[in-house]
């Protein structure tokens, strides 16, 4: 029987199946990313409008990455996050040369489930500007299974 | 006998048990696949498998027959 060792997983799953009992993880995890809007950033530049300021689908992937890296360093090496929901709210524009910050904290656990909810700031003023603010959830898996399901899935889905 | 029954909608991924099959409390019968997730589901009781009500592929609701142990 397989047991928590190099590969990182944890202890055997049900008879008769040959995946891995997911981590729970522990609400309050946090992290924050920095980055710069630059012309690639900008709603123009990804195709999501036709102004050059923060796309919204780039503010979402920081959140994205934020709430990754909230619990990346808390699950075994076999195990990632991949995203299954989200909602933002899109406050302010941010022109290219803009810092911004975006923290996400782990507010919600339900087994594999993970909901975060972010906030994403100005970093370039001493003011407190928020520029946009909402949820997303991901869920834990096993990389490889997920990969290889991924693979096996029909590219348009049956659900 | 107990009638087991999916708790979501989901496609089913894997179907791991067979009709005959003896199973204990606790054995996987399918593998569902829903929001990215895999989600065995198990025999709430030991006993043979007299009927297993879903293929791989299909779709199931909420509440739908997956399997029959007696």
């Amino acid at each position: 029987m397989p047991s928590s060792s190099d590969s990182g997983r944890p202890a055997d799953g049900p008879a008769g199946w040959s995946g891995w009992a997911a981590p729970v993880l522990p609400v309050g995890l946090r992290a924050s990313v920095r980055a710069t809007v630059t012309d690639a950033d900008t709603a123009a530049a990804m195709g999501s409008g036709d102004v050059p300021v923060l796309a919204t689908p780039r503010l979402l992937a920081l959140a994205e990455a934020a709430a990754v890296a909230a619990v990346g360093p808390s699950l075994p090496a076999a195990f990632t996050s991949v995203g299954t929901s989200a909602a933002l709210e899109h406050r302010r524009a941010s022109l290219p040369g803009a810092e911004i910050d975006v923290e996400a904290e782990l507010t919600e656990v339900d087994g594999q489930r993970l909901v975060f909810s972010f906030i994403a700031r100005a970093a370039d003023t001493e003011e407190d500007v928020v520029i946009g603010a909402g949820t997303v959830e991901r869920v834990v898996v096993d990389r490889a299974r997920f990969l290889a399901r991924a693979a096996q899935n029909p590219a348009v889905d049956r659900g | 006998m107990a009638e087991v029954r999916a708790e979501m909608v989901a496609n089913v991924w894997q179907v791991v048990a067979s009709q005959g099959d003896s199973v204990a409390d606790g054995d996987a019968l399918v593998i569902l696949e829903s929001m990215k997730m895999e989600i065995p589901v198990l025999a709430e009781a030991a006993g043979t498998v007299t009927k297993l009500a879903v293929a791989e592929g299909d779709v199931v609701q909420e509440g739908d027959l997956i399997a029959v142990i007696e």
